[in-house]
């Protein structure tokens, strides 16, 4: 039996702080373990009770190196905060309403207090990307989630349909056919973007069934005669009825920006930086999966957070007020 | 139950205690799913700090008692001082929960709730009782915000009673609930906020509920 523990700071709303990290995932605890180590009064406001952002939500994760044996995600989470809090880092969960990043003073709100730096770094992360369909908003929680962890112990033995054609939407499903007596995956098209070696795991689990070229139309929960989805052939618009006991989405993500609209540069909703992070207002950073970039991964997310940490240490030496 | 790195954690944080904290474990033998191993984890908790005092009665033995503070399920903790402020966990508290069970020793025993103003004076006015059932698992991340949100407001206000349910040991009570994705809080039996919603969100929907 697991026992998670995550426990925050006392930080001090009256304290002008070097750098304020919005949001706690792998890029923001890389940037919040770097400044603490070049010893920036470093303060990390993170929304949920347990950093890690979508790391938590994952079960495994196996293309992070240094483990060859594959890692938890909430463990590697856990380790990063861990290693982070140190050095000094502090961590507050609260939630963001607010920014005022003009000036040379930046503040922060939250329900609680203002907070106050001489430096921001962005990294809210993504959030899972919705189906837009009807029935789904009706259903979320209640057959319809967004996250295998979370939900899949509530299927034991039950039908469930994954849609996505990613990594996440292939993960997911082996996870969930734990439980699951039967999962298939719906997606688009039959060119899969999930890593080959997952694509042969889920061709070599008995439980896992591929169901290419169809898309959700439709989710009828409420049907009398019980659960179905109903999909549409991408080829030739056909339709089909599916009877499934719950839908889970793994169909990408979108930024966690809506707070920085109108303040900073946005391209399709994520944050423009440049090399070395920076977006396009002068001692705000960002890094992670809210940059606009090509790949968003662990791996990524952390070399990023590395970087930005780097150059905010060089502005905050120069900084006066 | 605890490592020793956790237990030094769990030291730690409780070390910021102030006033004694009792705990209520309601169990039956080693019948129900967890009863045993949540009472070995509230007998190291208690061992690690003198401040929380752990009071153990069989659900049999004890019916009053078990009547009195409305248990159903087992086991129960009830987590209070001198005074009962309606915090409940059903089911043990492993998992991610173990930060909400630790975060409501320390309200209880600090005396702070986090609340904004704005909360606090809704709840200052309430005049019907408010039950607030927060429904998680131990594998859930975006759980315990859900649950220290119900039991601040059931901290600071009489009217409200708040409790986590770890919902695998009680499958029943995900079915009477229709309950498939977690967290979930349900409000007064019928109405529910899907989600770790922030205080004002959750605030609006006890507002429709009443």
């Amino acid at each position: 039996m697991d026992f998670n523990l995550s426990f925050t700071a006392n930080a001090n709303p009256e304290e002008l702080y070097d750098l304020i990290i919005i949001g706690g995932g792998p890029a923001g605890l890389t940037a919040g373990l770097y400044a603490a180590r070049y010893k920036l009064k470093t303060l990390m406001i993170e929304k949920m009770a347990i950093s890690g952002g979508q790391l938590t939500s994952t079960e495994w994760v196996e293309n992070y190196p240094g483990f060859p044996e594959p890692v938890l995600g909430q463990k590697l989470a856990k380790d990063m905060e861990t290693q982070a809090k140190m050095f000094g880092l502090e961590v507050i969960n609260e939630e963001v309403t607010k920014v005022e990043l003009t000036g040379n003073i930046k503040q922060v709100h939250t329900p609680y207090a203002v907070w106050k730096a001489k430096t921001i770094l962005i990294s809210t992360g993504s959030s899972p990307r919705k189906l837009n369909v009807p029935g789904e908003d009706n259903y979320k929680g209640n057959g319809v989630s967004y996250c295998a962890t979370c939900d899949g112990p509530f299927y034991p033995d039950k039908t469930i349909a994954v849609i996505g054609g990613g990594n996440t939407a292939f993960e997911e499903s082996v996870f969930l056919a734990k439980y699951a007596a039967k999962v298939t995956i719906i997606h688009r098209s039959d060119s899969y973007k999930a890593d080959q070696i997952l694509q042969e795991r889920v061709k070599a689990n008995p439980k896992i069934e591929l169901l290419p070229f169809y898309q959700v139309t439709h989710i009828d929960f409420d049907n009398p005669e019980g659960r179905q989805i109903i999909l549409k052939n991408t080829q030739d618009d056909t339709e089909k009825i599916m009877k499934v006991d719950g839908i889970f989405v793994f169909i990408g993500n979108d930024p966690n920006t809506k707070l920085f609209e109108g303040q900073l540069e946005l391209e399709g909703g994520y944050l423009v930086t440049d090399r070395s992070h920076k977006t396009s207002v002068d001692g705000v950073w960002a890094a992670g999966d809210v940059q606009a970039k090509a790949l968003r991964q662990v791996a990524t997310a952390v070399g990023d957070g590395a970087c930005a940490a780097h150059w905010i240490n060089k502005y905050v030496e120069e900084w006066s007020e | 139950m605890l490592d020793d790195k956790i237990k030094q954690e769990v030291s730690k944080i409780l070390a910021n205690m102030v006033k004694p904290v009792t705990l209520k474990l309601f169990t039956q033998g080693n019948e129900c799913g967890y009863c045993k191993e949540t009472h070995e984890l509230l007998n190291e908790l208690a061992a690690i700090n003198d401040k929380l005092k752990l009071e153990a009665f069989d659900f049999e033995t004890h019916e009053a008692e078990a009547k009195k503070y409305g248990v159903e399920e087992l086991p129960t903790i009830v987590v209070m001082d001198e005074k009962d402020h309606g915090i409940r966990f059903t089911g043990i508290p492993a998992g991610y929960e173990f930060s909400s069970l630790l975060s409501a020793f320390l309200m209880v025993s600090t005396g702070v709730a986090k609340l904004t103003n704005d909360t606090k004076a809704f709840l200052d006015n309430l005049q019907k009782p408010v039950h607030l059932k927060v429904f998680v698992t131990p594998t859930c991340p975006y759980c315990p915000p859900a649950v220290m949100l119900a039991h601040a407001m059931a901290f600071h206000s009489d009217k409200v009673t708040a409790e986590m349910i770890e919902l695998s040991e009680f499958p029943h009570l995900a079915v009477k609930y229709g309950v498939q994705g977690v967290p979930r809080t349900v409000i007064n039996e019928k109405w529910f906020q899907e989600g770790a919603a922030p205080e004002d969100i959750l605030v609006a929907k006890i507002k429709e509920a009443l």
